[in-house]
């Protein structure tokens, strides 16, 4: 430190000591009257405001590790309160889902499933958008007891319908080839005259049923089911409506139509497949109401 | 020193001094925490900053008893004063120098007092013989170890 800034601050320093001396000989001069009490309780409360508070400071002093325990602890609470609140989240989503679920299955027991078939939910997990009339996947395979040619439904609605069939089964999931797809047949019949035709597919959006007995009055919004003779399907199962009578032949004894699906391909989420073979130990499915068409 | 820092030697100097006597005062016999302090912020800081402070913990110690409000705002502010004085004829960084001066100014503080009362209450305050022997030693210990947390936190 320079002498100059040495000599300023000893100047200074004799100020401050004479003014704080001053300020504390008066406060020293003064009796406790009134306004140096009320002077020494705002320094007291400014200084400490512990013993200003009195024996309320100190108890909250004396609080302050419990308060800070118990805000420990709440703060532990409030964190694993947050965990189940999430888990709870996770809950009320899985039991809104199977509450969708128990409403579809509740409707498929109208389902008048044949005997010595096991019915199997299954979702589509894969469709090519090439193929897309063709064929889906689906996640249920052998281990749930799919075989070759089980019929395969969906749902509209509270219908069912007939949606295709089996064609590839691997361990954990299987292929179902659509009735949309050209290579698809099966027999159905109209509601109108119950005349007996053969739905095939297309490779596009509609089906067409061929070999209509030409005297067959066919209107529009005809539906077509499937019929008693199907060897893939059960009876009666909803397929389609008519979309249009196409012109007959005249040297041809038959006539066909073009059916619109009663289910898109695109909006297929889930199916029902009939299975032929049930698992090891799976008892025979109880039995069902038809369904009301 | 930064204004945090000051702020937070000021205050938890206060709480110290406070928590020392409820807890730790033995027949009575206490550092003076806030007074050692004192002359260790004369020593570092200069006699300027070290009166406003002392006087300031002065008062403080002052609202803590019924008599005499204003004593030790004025021995605190002489002892920032005289530890000012002696900065200038010796190095009270050294320990040695620091622990003396603050022994000294203890059984000063102990004088002072007294004789306050004497003037302004019409009797010699004395403090007690476990005060008046014990305190100079702990001050000059608090005044010590306060200098070692001074060079540790790079002069607060």
């Amino acid at each position: 430190m320079g002498p100059e800034r040495m000599q300023r601050e000893t100047r200074i320093a004799h100020y401050v000591v004479g003014v704080l001396t001053t300020l504390s000989l008066i406060l020293l001069s003064l009796s406790l009257s009134s306004p140096v009490r009320s002077l020494k309780a705002c320094a007291s409360y400014i200084f400490d405001p512990i013993s200003y508070e009195g024996e309320r400071g100190y108890q909250k002093i004396a609080q302050a590790p419990s308060d800070l325990r118990a805000l420990l602890s709440a703060d532990v609470e409030n964190r694993r309160l947050q965990d189940e609140l999430r888990r709870m989240a996770w809950l009320k989503s899985d039991v809104e889902s199977l509450g969708l679920e128990n409403g579809r299955l509740r409707r498929a027991l109208g389902l008048k499933t044949p005997a010595g078939r096991y019915p199997v939910w299954a979702h589509v997990m894969q469709r090519d958008p090439q193929r897309w009339y063709a064929s889906v996947a689906v996640d249920a395979g052998a281990d749930r007891g799919v075989s070759l040619n089980d019929p395969v439904l969906g749902r509209k609605d509270d219908a069912v319908v007939a949606v295709g069939r089996v064609i590839e089964v691997r361990p954990h999931s299987s292929t179902v080839m659509l009735l949309t797809d050209q290579r698809s047949a099966a027999a159905a019949y109209l509601s109108s005259g119950t005349y007996e035709g053969l739905i095939q597919g297309q490779d596009g959006p509609r089906l067409r049923m061929n070999y209509v007995n030409s005297e067959a009055r066919i209107v529009g919004d005809d539906i077509v089911f499937t019929s008693p003779t199907s060897v893939t399907f059960p009876p009666d199962v909803l397929i389609g409506r008519v979309a249009q009578v196409n012109p007959r032949d005249p040297f041809l004894a038959l006539q066909s139509v073009d059916v619109s699906p009663a289910l898109d391909a695109a909006s297929l989420q889930e199916v029902l497949i009939l299975r032929a073979h049930p698992l090891a130990g799976e008892p025979a499915p109880p039995v069902l109401v038809e369904a009301s068409q | 020193m930064s204004f945090v820092r000051g702020m937070l030697l000021f205050i938890g100097a206060m709480f110290l001094q406070w928590w020392w006597n409820t807890h730790l005062a033995y027949w009575g016999a206490a550092p003076q925490i806030l007074l050692a302090l004192t002359v260790l912020v004369a020593a570092r800081r200069g006699p300027v900053v070290a009166m406003f402070v002392g006087w300031a913990w002065g008062l403080y110690s002052d609202t803590l008893r019924a008599d005499l409000f204003g004593a030790n705002a004025l021995l605190y502010t002489l002892a920032g004063y005289i530890a000012g004085v002696v900065r200038r004829q010796m190095d009270l960084r050294a320990g040695g120098p620091l622990a003396a001066t603050v022994f000294l100014i203890s059984w000063g503080y102990a004088f002072a007092i007294g004789g306050l009362g004497y003037v302004f209450a019409k009797s010699f305050f004395w403090v007690g013989w476990p005060t008046f022997i014990a305190a100079p030693f702990l001050n000059a210990a608090v005044a010590l170890i306060g200098a070692l947390a001074w060079e540790a936190w790079g002069g607060l």
